[in-house]
């Protein structure tokens, strides 16, 4: 095992066994996930993308094979501890959904900091920080309805930095923008990956966006078909 | 989990409250008509009960009764005590004390001309009497009892049953002290009705120094002096006080010792609004649990993410029961707000029920009855209904917190 990886999924096969026909979404796929990467995972629909996120980000468990997070196996966690996990160690962005329609920018991102028991004056002094950091500090009272998908992005975005996880997991974070959009939050994340370290972890099957990676890791029908990187 | 956090959610579920604002609204609406109907029924039939106890310690029984000690346990004619009038003069002299009478009593024989019955001899101090109960307020024919005559008041039943009418005589006899047997003749100058038959049917009422003659006790002598307080709550405090500065042969008793039945019968009566409260409750529960699994099916998406955040079971479920617990606090306050006026009117002027005046009668209340508004209201109102509120977010909390969060995200 790599003892510098934060991430490490060995041989995952996921097979979604609650329709009619089992699908097999993933067939033997290793990888290996370091500090500081900037990676994408690109591939057509259905080849698997979201099903190995979910994995790597403890969203759920594979059918066989082990996904090591830190080193910890996590098919030795509860759903419990899992969360906490989540909660601590990874950030998410979403394609959609991400951000909760009753708060301000600025409280979605406090919300994070609310879960892990932050008091209010630090999690409002780092909310406001990471906003500003990343250029959106006048959307802080903004909400979700009042602010364009990209905006809505980049808050996510500024929500899965703001309590510095080791790993930042995005799914198709730019798949409901438009390609300039697109291509300027994949800006900001690069940013935040080159200043801060954030490791980056992503998918998508725009070609825009994933000539952006710096590892490149092309799915097909649940198998990595190819690895390149720059 | 810490305080802060919860404050943090509840922050969040008060916000949640307000997407649905009609749904909210409607469900807020039906606690607040839950708590005002409560809290006016709850008061009012407080109020109802406690004037039917009091009415009918009014009756004979007061809220205070002073005894030879052992009198109570075994009521016989030879335990009196002597010196009633200063006693009574003492007892009156405290602040929360109305009236004071004393009586003479002793089990005996009336007998007419054609007929006979066991009866309760009360000797009572004609004055004083109808300073403490209703009795003079109950004839329904002839006068009350002047001071000295030999004259009896009885229940019109006693009356129809010795066959006698106002003016005629009948003969008392009882057992005295020292052995021998009292006898008198009485003239009839009062019949009275009460709103029990068995009153009606036992007791007698003649002149107390008359009583003392027939028996042979001393001019001092009593068995009991009845008190009337302001107020009937004052009753155990005064019991407390009294007891400590009265001889150790004296036994101060309040209406709870004389009449447990009674009070377990108020008790009884004021218990049965809580069947109130488990309808009102059930009407609102529902509604409630409708309210919010709607609200919680229409978010299963943004409950996924949160989830995926990391946010645990227990949080989730807190946030949910929140918003209902919110609902059921703010309604629960909105309710006592409207209800307080109209319980303030209804206090000061009381809610005339002359339609059922009646019935009302027959439990030994006035047709107008006044609220009353205790602790133990404020206390239920406050804690059932925000209780009812948060049981019924139960299930629809439940439904939220077993969203996987890939589903819930997945079904777009
Ligand atoms: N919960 C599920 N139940 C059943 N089948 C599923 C489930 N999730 C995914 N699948 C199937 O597994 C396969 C891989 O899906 P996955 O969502 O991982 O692909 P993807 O690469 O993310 O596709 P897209 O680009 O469309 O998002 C697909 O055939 C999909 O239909
Ligand atoms: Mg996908």
């Amino acid at each position: 095992m790599n003892p510098n990886a934060i991430v490490q999924a060995e041989q995952v096969t996921k097979i979604y066994d609650d329709g009619a026909v089992p699908v097999q979404a993933l067939r033997g796929v290793s990888l290996t996930i370091e500090p500081g990467e900037f990676t994408v995972i690109a591939g057509p629909s259905g080849s698997g993308k979201t099903t190995l996120l979910n994995l790597l980000g403890a969203l759920d468990v594979p059918t066989d094979g082990r996904v090591f997070f830190e080193g910890q196996d996590l098919a030795m966690l509860s759903r419990r501890e899992r969360a906490r996990l989540r909660l601590y160690k990874i950030g998410f962005v979403f394609q959609a959904y991400n951000l909760i329609p009753v708060l301000t920018a600025l409280e979605n991102v406090e919300f994070v900091l609310l879960l892990q028991g932050v008091p209010e004056r630090e999690r409002r002094r780092r909310a406001l920080e990471v906003l500003e950091q990343l250029g959106i500090g006048e959307l802080a009272h903004k909400r979700p309805h009042e602010m364009s998908g990209g905006q809505q992005q980049r808050v996510a975005v500024a929500r899965a930095v703001v309590s510095r996880p080791r790993l930042v997991l995005a799914d198709e974070p730019t798949a409901n923008l438009d390609s300039t959009t697109g291509v300027r939050l994949l800006d900001l994340m690069e940013q935040l990956n080159r200043e801060q370290g954030v490791t980056f972890v992503f998918s998508s099957h725009d070609p825009q966006v994933i000539e952006r990676g710096r590892r490149l890791l092309w799915l097909r029908d649940g198998r990595i078909e190819r690895e390149e990187r720059k | 989990m810490r305080f802060r956090s919860v404050i943090g959610l509840a922050r969040v579920a008060w916000r949640n409250l307000w997407r649905n604002r009609r749904r909210t609204l409607i469900v807020l609406s039906s606690v607040v008509v839950g708590v005002f109907v409560l809290v006016l029924f709850d008061t009012l039939n407080t109020g109802m009960v406690e004037q039917m106890l009091d009415n009918q310690l009014r009756l004979h029984i007061g809220h205070v009764q002073i005894h030879r000690r052992g009198y109570h346990a075994n009521p016989v004619v030879e335990r009196f005590f002597r010196n009633a009038d200063a006693l009574r003069q003492q007892v009156a002299a405290a602040p929360e004390v109305r009236a004071v009478a004393p009586r003479v009593l002793v089990h005996g024989l009336l007998s007419s001309a054609y007929n006979n019955g066991g009866v309760q001899l009360v000797g009572v101090a004609p004055e004083a009497e109808s300073l403490v109960t209703f009795i003079a307020e109950q004839l329904v024919a002839g006068r009350y009892l002047a001071a000295e005559d030999p004259e009896v008041l009885i229940g019109e039943r006693l009356a129809r049953k010795l066959e006698v009418r106002l003016g005629d005589r009948v003969v008392a006899m009882a057992a005295r002290p020292d052995g021998q047997i009292g006898s008198e003749v009485f003239r009839v100058v009062g019949l009275f009705r009460t709103v029990s038959a068995d009153f009606d049917r036992t007791m007698a009422f003649i002149p107390i120094d008359r009583a003392r003659a027939m028996l042979g006790l001393p001019p001092d002598a009593a068995h009991e002096l009845v008190v009337l307080l302001d107020d009937v709550r004052q009753a155990d405090a005064l019991k407390t006080r009294l007891q400590a500065g009265l001889p150790d042969t004296l036994e101060v008793l309040t209406y709870r010792d004389v009449v447990p039945l009674l009070v377990m019968q108020r008790d009884l009566y004021a218990e049965m609004m809580y069947l109130i409260y488990l309808i009102i409750g059930v009407a609102l529960i529902f509604g409630i649990i409708n309210a919010m699994l709607m609200a919680v099916m229409e978010r299963l998406p943004e409950f996924g993410v949160l989830r995926a955040l990391g946010m645990s079971e227990g949080r989730l479920f807190l946030l949910v029961s929140l918003e209902s617990l919110l609902i059921g606090l703010l309604g629960t306050a909105i309710g006592w707000a409207l209800s307080l006026p109209v319980y303030a009117y209804l206090a000061r002027y009381g809610l005339d029920l002359a339609v059922f005046s009646e019935a009302l009668a027959a439990f030994g209340v006035g047709s107008v009855i006044y609220p009353r508004l205790t602790l133990r209201i404020v206390w239920n109102a406050w804690l059932t209904i925000p209780l009812v509120a948060w049981l019924g977010a139960l299930y629809p909390a439940w439904r939220a917190l077993h969203v996987e969060p890939i589903e819930a995200m997945r079904a777009v």
